[in-house]
């Protein structure tokens, strides 16, 4: 319930800002000079007759190029967004080819186009406040800072903008971005049948949203919710088995009177070493039907046909989650031995002392002090289970596939394995994108209420 | 007395064998995969077959593999070599921008930070592959795809490697803040404690974070395909080495396979073997911070 | 170069460089003033009106060329003589990179604009193609050259609608037995096949995942699936009967074969371990000699329960993309059709034993005494050509077979069960044609 209030307040909070920063705006022209007003229409001016040149400099500047970069490429696209492009594909007279919109383009830059308006809005705030926090200090008789002094500013107390420029940009234009032409492409009918350029696309609502929900046999209802159920039973396995067998082996090494221990552990990590893609796809021949394993046991006649460790849904499962602890465990077991050598030695001492064996010594101090301290970790190694491409995809493929199953779905496909599928075998956008943002609601949920259930979540700040 | 200790001694060396034997398994179980895979490795495709066999040992021990992997022609150099520039510059850009984030966001305290943090984990959230076609058409607007590819794929993952910064950030919040707040008395700038204080004092972490980045792109297969586009000189090692086991053209190519995954194993393996106290460190690390 | 150029300005001027390329596209928006008409109809006009000596070559460019892997060094020799033949075309050059006959229809779709302009591929990509606008339609004199100098199911596969799309270049595109003879004596049913193999412990393949070898089965009981196209590639309707007791039947026989301990599934032969027998295409001929050795011997498919297995003939065919630039467009054009005639189909034959679509290639000599190829040919005539089938029928097919190794259907399944299956299998099949 407090939660619930507390982003009620957060959403006041939100209009409020926005309300007063109108209000600003309104009063900055009355009170401003001549000079801050010729900045609502000309960025930086006010700065730059003031000898701000820096500021007023790159205010400007991002004003030009906002309005070559709308009038030359953006308003072309931005016009066309709420169709998606109407001029078809055809061919001229001699032959060649002449496409028409492109609905690819028009939908990515039309979204860059209008978040590129909000900024631009935004920097028209800011540079009308610049421009009046100036006029403020110099009626005050107080001296403006020097261009100097700017620069270096953002060595010191405005380091952080320097630091965060390139990656905050960075992750705008290459993850921001393509995830919104992605949740976008979900609204419209981009698939096979209507592949930019030669095609058009355009939007159709929820439609996808129905198809994934619709139950009937073809459908995706039914594959989808068997796909997400072996989705969160193999990231419940590939997470908490590693964990504690890991934990078993690293309290195994690290055992009193175990000689060679730092050999034992360089055997375990090669697999961390070499490439997953070399030694996935080792192991997939290695247990393939008519692989060295199966062979093996042909000759030596322990068994009279071969195994189907990757043809039975249910063998496959089993093979995939036992190679993953092939590969997982070393993991763990590095980082279990470097949290056990971080607890106190005098428990342990203490609870010999009060006559504890080494099992209860194991769940009464080991046990609780890693689930402890290695809470967020589980929460993160879950999500990165979900998500686990690699080990499932290398492996097999998500194979074996069903006819009870649609749209290439296998038994051991992930949401992210079947996603993929649908890009790159397919090019199925329009469903992958829907399977792309049921993921996010998955893994948000998830970590949504695993995070209020974990005790070591404290404020970030008691660390320091 | 004396027989006390022996039947615990006693019990001690049981419970040691029954550890060594459990750890000698595990050791057998851990290594067969790339005993194997060296000794496919040295199978000739030219006098006995580079297909699948049902057998491990080869007939007859000989190089034809790994001479066929270094003839120039063959690209498998340039494709290692693609690979290796690939690695090189993502794990050093992409660390530098790990750590000035993580800087920031541990140690100033600026408007926007939470939401940084916030928008930083919603898209971390996100599948990756959701975004390929979007980012591969991104980067042909900009020449970065096919010939460009290797540049592409190093911006590509430089510019998100700032929403990695989890274990890092950890890391700085670790050290006390005490100590910028003396330097700042003493006039030192922002950027000066970052360089001169705090970098020196994260050495396991930035180590951690180059070796974790440098690795990545070897087994980068997905993204690296797709900005490629069938541009092989542009392949990097993961992308060519994958089509030699999956795809039908490349009849006889599986033991080219397994001595291609043993050369790109072997400066991993070494590399990882010397670095391996950091990397614990920044394991241990980023588990206790999350 | 003004590429690269970009490339390195990216990081600082993000914004700016978006511009630059946008003024280079409005740039070519206002040149381009041609009008556009019914698309098939204007080209077909165009062939005929437009001489070729209005085009000038001398701007040259670039040619990308995606073929198979071991036919890279083959294609760049057939280059090399294709631009000495014409040194008008001097200008142009070509990059050829192996991108294989599954991967580039694939390839193609995702980025038609930055794939390759000559590409090779199975024919049963071609209506994914056609609806991608991937590949241009074959007009004019370069009609007749394909009508005229292949074979008949070669054209019918380079077809969709009442337009031809690709120029063939083999016709070898089927399946049949590779065995050894040494453990296999009578290749002539699969029961005598599978006995042979579980005598010998040696291993019996077949890709019954598959849709394009399962049809073996289901042809051969003389069920019928084809899909009608129009010119667009979009798939009209469906034929199929595989709901019947000659369904059942067949079906039965793939789930027989699938409980023989010897059989394996799979068709490729380097992937095979200890193989006796094994239903595949010419392409493995020469692995499969490097494997049986001396023992190397084809035949047709065998016959199950007394009747002859069938299956796809199919064909590889090559394909142009559509150009923006006349010159280039004639260049690829003739390049296809340098790539797919009779010298070069026989040239092919013989560097990597592909068997020639191009019928005076296909009564040489070299090629009739094939034994490979004599197997195919003896087995063409038990099969169908093949057509254009949805890309969901393949995944759908794989799910079939997968459904039947993993024990979901089996020989011990009832009549009725098959047939469900089977109603499911026809309705889902019918269901993608709009």
């Amino acid at each position: 319930m407090a939660k619930d209030g507390n982003s009620k307040d957060n959403v006041k909070k939100y209009f409020e800002v926005v309300k007063e920063g109108f209000v600003e705006i309104g009063s900055i022209f009355k009170k401003g000079d001549w000079k801050t007003r010729v900045s609502y229409l000309i960025f930086g001016f006010g700065s730059i007759m003031r000898k701000q040149f820096a500021k007023g400099i790159a205010l400007l500047a991002s004003q030009i190029i906002f309005w070559v970069y709308l009038i030359n490429f953006g308003l072309k696209y931005l016009v066309k967004f709420n169709t998606l492009g109407t001029e078809k594909k055809g061919f001229n007279p001699d032959g060649t080819v002449k496409y028409g919109d492109n609905s690819f383009l028009i939908l990515l830059y039309g979204l860059l186009t209008i978040v590129l308006i909000l900024v631009y809005l935004t920097i028209w705030y800011i540079n009308i406040r610049a421009s009046y926090k100036e006029q403020k200090i110099l009626e005050q008789g107080k001296a403006l800072p020097t261009n100097k002094k700017f620069f270096s500013s953002l060595l010191d107390q405005n380091f952080d903008k320097t630091l965060l420029a390139i990656p905050v940009l960075g992750t705008f234009l290459f993850t921001a971005l393509p995830i919104a032409f992605m949740i976008c492409v979900a609204f419209t009918n981009y698939d096979y049948d209507h592949q930019a350029p030669a095609k058009l696309f355009t939007w159709v609502g929820f439609e996808n949203f129905k198809n994934l929900f619709s139950l009937n046999t073809n459908g995706f209802g039914s594959t989808f919710f068997v796909v997400l159920a072996w989705t969160l039973v193999w990231a419940f396995f590939a997470t908490f088995l590693n964990y504690f067998l890991g934990i078993a082996v690293a309290l195994l090494i690290n055992k009193k009177g175990i000689k060679f221990k730092k050999m034992w552990r360089t055997i375990l990590i090669t697999t961390i070493a070499v490439p997953q893609f070399v030694s996935l796809l080792y192991m997939y021949k290695l247990f393939a039907s008519d692989g060295i394993i199966n062979a093996y046991l042909l000759k030596w006649g322990w068994i009279d046909s071969y195994i189907p460790f990757w043809q039975d849904p249910m063998l496959a499962r089993i093979t995939i989650i036992v190679v993953n602890l092939w590969i997982g465990i070393p993991y763990l077991m590095l980082m279990a031995s470097g949290i056990l050598m971080n607890i106190p030695a005098d428990l342990y001492e203490s609870a010999t002392i009060d006559g504890a064996n080494s099992w209860q010594c194991f769940f009464h101090i080991t046990l609780p002090y890693m689930l402890f301290v290695t809470g967020p970790y589980l929460l993160t190694q879950f999500i990165g289970n979900l998500n686990n491409f690699n080990v499932i995809y290398l492996l097999n493929q998500g194979k074996p596939q069903s006819m009870g199953l649609a749209a290439k779905a296998g038994y051991t496909d992930l949401l992210v394995t079947w996603l993929y599928k649908m890009t790159v075998n397919d090019t199925n956008y329009k469903m992958a994108a829907v399977i792309g943002i049921m993921v996010f609601v998955v893994t948000a949920v998830i970590s949504l209420i695993v995070y209020g259930l974990l005790p070591s979540v404290k404020d970030e700040e008691v660390f320091q | 007395m004396n027989e006390k200790t022996s039947s615990l001694s006693r019990k001690r060396h049981i419970g040691n064998a029954v550890t060594y034997a459990i750890l000698i398994i595990m050791s057998v179980v851990w290594l067969l995969p790339f005993v194997g895979l060296i000794l496919q490795s040295f199978r000739s495709y030219v006098t006995e077959f580079g297909g699948m066999v049902d057998y491990v040992v080869p007939k007859e021990f000989s190089l034809d593999n790994y001479i066929y992997l270094l003839k120039p022609e063959n690209k498998f150099t340039l494709w290692f070599k693609n690979t290796f520039i690939i690695a090189f510059f993502t794990s050093t850009l992409s660390t530098m921008i790990v750590l000035g984030v993580s800087y920031a966001l541990s140690r100033m305290r600026f408007a926007g930070r939470q939401a940084i943090m916030k928008v930083w984990l919603i898209l971390g959230m996100f599948p990756g592959f959701l975004t390929m076609i979007c980012l591969y058409f991104l980067l042909k607007n900009f020449g970065l795809t096919q010939e460009g590819a290797i540049p592409g794929l190093i911006l590509i993952s430089v510019m998100t490697a700032a929403m990695k910064y989890y274990v890092c950030k950890g890391y700085f919040d670790t050290v006390p803040i005490a100590l910028d707040e003396a330097a700042r008395i003493d006039g030192a700038s922002r950027a000066r404690i970052f360089l001169t204080m705090i970098i020196p004092m994260a050495k396991p972490i930035i180590i951690y974070q180059l070796l974790e980045s440098f690795m990545a792109p070897w087994c980068d297969y997905v993204f690296a395909s797709y900005v490629a586009f069938g541009y092989s000189d542009s392949y990097n090692v993961a992308v060519a080495l994958q089509r030699w086991v999956w795809t039908n053209d490349y009849q006889g190519f599986f033991t080219r396979f397994c001595a291609g995954g043993v050369l790109v194993a072997i400066p991993i393996t070494v590399l990882f073997m010397l670095l391996q106290k950091y990397y614990v460190e920044g394991v241990t690390g980023g588990a206790v911070k999350g | 170069m003004k590429k690269k150029i970009l490339a390195t300005l990216l990081a600082a001027t993000m914004v700016l460089g978006l511009c630059a390329c946008g003024n280079k596209e409005v740039a070519e928006d206002t040149t381009a003033t041609a009008e556009t008409t019914e698309a098939t109809e204007a080209t077909e006009e165009a062939a005929e009106e437009a001489p070729a000596a209005d085009l000038d070559f001398s701007q040259g460019g670039n040619i990308t060329i995606w073929v198979a892997e071991n036919v890279v060094d083959f294609t760049q020799q057939q280059w090399d003589a294709f631009i000495a033949a014409n040194p008008d075309y001097a200008a142009f050059t070509a990059t050829i990179e192996p991108v294989g006959e599954g991967d580039a229809a694939g390839n193609m779709i995702t980025d038609v604009e930055g794939g390759a302009d000559v590409f090779g591929f199975a024919q049963d990509q071609l209506a994914r193609l056609v609806s991608a606008g991937a590949v241009m339609p074959v007009m004019g004199d370069y009609e007749s050259f394909v009508t005229s100098s292949n074979d008949a199911g070669s054209v019918a596969a380079a077809t969709v609608g009442g337009t031809i799309y690709a120029y063939p270049i083999t016709s070898d595109n089927g399946y049949f037995l590779y065995y050894d003879k040494s453990v296999v004596t009578d290749p002539s049913t699969v029961e005598a096949i599978a006995e042979a193999c579980d005598a010998a412990g040696k291993n019996f393949y077949m890709e019954i995942n598959s849709g394009w070898y399962q049809t073996a089965f289901f042809f051969g009981e003389g069920c019928t699936l084809t899909y009608d196209t129009d010119d667009e590639g979009n798939f009209t309707a469906c034929n199929i009967d595989y709901a019947s007791d000659k369904g059942v039947k067949a079906l039965r026989n793939i789930c027989d074969l699938a409980a023989h301990k010897c059989f394996q599934n799979g068709s490729s032969m380097s992937n095979a371990t200890n193989v006796a027998a094994i239903v595949d295409g010419t392409w493995d001929a020469s692995a499969a000699k490097e494997v049986f050795g001396d023992n190397y011997a084809c035949a047709k498919l065998p016959t199950m329960g007394g009747v002859q297995l069938s299956g796809f003939g199919g064909f590889k065919l090559l394909g142009v993309k559509p150009q923006e630039d006349a010159a280039k467009l004639k260049v690829c054009q003739d390049l296809a059709v340098w790539l797919s005639n009779e010298e070069t189909q026989l040239a092919r034959y013989e560097a990597v034993a592909w068997g020639p679509s191009n019928i005076n290639a296909q009564a040489s000599d070299a090629v009739k005494a094939d034994e490979a190829l004599s197997a195919l040919a003896e087995q063409l005539a038990y099969t169908i050509p093949q057509g254009q089938y949805p890309g969901d029928y393949w995944t759908l097919a794989t799910s079939l077979g997968d459904d039947i190794i993993n024990g979901t259907i089996s020989s011990s399944s009832s009549d009725e069960d098959l047939m469900a299956v089977l109603q499911n299998f026809q309705d889902t099949c019918i269901s993608y044609a709009q």
